[in-house]
């Protein structure tokens, strides 16, 4: 069986930003890091952390469908600190690097089911997870999932 | 065509390159472009000054000594903030500590910030001496060096300073005027549980400083611009609250008198 790619096209339209073209859709980024919180556009490191927390809502979801769990309420919060981020502004004399460093992401769900059958669904979901497993490997991350039945 | 004039800035918070990103578009806008380059600290930062690898750096009043040293006088302080023109320190103690005079420090302890803060350790201590204490000798002195390199700029000492106050460590604590008056205002310091014991005669902070060979015409470009801000504008009025002013103004180097009595007194360059 021949690989299964995904095949992007990303084209720079100025000012800091790129529109990324993927199928029949497209969306913008602006600069690899923003800190200013009044930036018209989302850094690529929001889009990041943004594709992981959504990969794991997101696979959570499908899977309790798949499998008949009841989900009333499902969110996460995640929290991303880079190695030195002054090492990306190029500070003459600082150390380290501009990697993500450490990954948290907290997960809340509110479901009438028994807990434990919300944590068999977790761990199955943790498992079949393409960036959790991707991150996992690179970086610290830490995943955490609180129930509210 | 001009190559961008080259300024130097010490970072030490990534969201400070917000302030510095508002400038240079500022600059760009009016025809007069800048490249910033950034420091970790202002060591580094005066030495690429000092080579002529920038043409103008945002210095600390501690920085602008030191240019002013190495370069054996040959730069200028050409433009500063309204703010940083006769700022003053405060050394503050419990209201109930029993602490009423400056004399009453002998034999006490005080909370200072970096070993390299202007406004909360070197002026200070000078301001000790001044009146016959000599620190740790007649003064025992608690020093808090955080982030050494930038010259207090980021108050963690001058903070870390004040909770040693306020932990019953230390009898007094020295602080920025401008850091009283924010602290007393956020919470962070009870007004009515500290007062001011003695306040140091004023003192000038930044300066945007040139070497003495920076073309003139370019510095005239430079300051254009500058003085250009306006608070009451809107688009400027984000910057200059991020940076504290109401509006630029001349630079003027009578304010660094008493921090440069402080660094001969302590010998600061010497270590």
């Amino acid at each position: 069986m021949n690989p299964h790619t995904w095949r992007l096209r990303i084209s720079a339209t100025g000012g800091g930003q790129a529109t990324v073209y993927s199928r029949q859709h497209q969306f913008r980024i602006g600069t690899p890091l923003d800190f200013d919180r009044a930036s018209p556009t989302l850094s690529a490191l929001e889009y990041a952390l943004g594709a992981l927390g959504a990969d794991v809502v997101n696979g959570l979801q499908l899977l309790a469908r798949q499998r008949r769990v009841a989900i009333e309420q499902l969110e996460a919060v995640i929290v991303g600190e880079l190695n030195n981020p002054l090492t990306y502004l190029g500070v003459i004399g600082e150390s380290g690097h501009p990697g993500v460093e450490k990954v948290c992401i907290k997960v809340y769900v509110a479901s009438p089911e028994e807990e434990a059958t919300i944590q068999r669904l977790w761990q199955e979901m943790l498992a079949r997870s393409p960036l959790v497993h991707t991150f996992q490997d690179a970086i610290r991350l830490e995943l955490s999932l609180q129930v509210m039945v | 065509m001009d190559w961008p004039i080259l300024m130097g800035a010490v970072l030490y918070d990534p969201r400070v390159s917000v302030i510095w990103d508002i400038i240079r578009n500022f600059y760009e806008e009016n025809h007069c472009p800048i490249d910033t380059v950034f420091y970790t600290n202002y060591e580094l930062m005066v030495r690429a000054l000092v080579q002529g690898h920038l043409d103008v750096a945002w210095n600390s009043p501690l920085a602008w000594l030191d240019a002013e040293r190495q370069l054996g006088g040959g730069c200028r302080a050409i433009a500063m903030r309204d703010t940083d023109r006769d700022r003053v320190s405060h050394i503050i103690t419990k209201a109930a500590g029993g602490l009423t005079t400056i004399e009453d420090l002998r034999g006490k302890t005080i909370a200072v910030g970096a070993k390299d803060s202007p406004q909360a350790t070197l002026i200070p201590l000078r301001w000790l001496q001044r009146h016959g204490l000599e620190p740790n000798r007649d003064v025992q002195v608690r020093r808090f060096d955080v982030l050494v390199g930038k010259h207090g700029d980021h108050v963690g000492g001058e903070l870390q300073a004040f909770q040693c106050l306020d932990r019953g460590e230390a009898d007094a604590s020295a602080l920025l005027d401008l850091n009283w008056q924010r602290w007393t205002r956020d919470g962070t310091i009870d007004p009515q549980a500290y007062r001011i014991l003695t306040t140091t005669a004023p003192f000038d902070h930044c300066c945007f400083t040139v070497r003495a060979d920076f073309a003139h015409e370019r510095e005239q470009e430079f300051l254009r611009v500058l003085f250009a801000m306006r608070y009451d504008d809107p688009k400027h009025r984000e910057m200059m609250d991020l940076e504290g002013l109401k509006a630029w103004v001349p630079g003027r180097t009578i304010g660094y008198a008493l921090l440069q009595e402080a660094v001969e007194a302590q010998h600061v360059f010497d270590q």
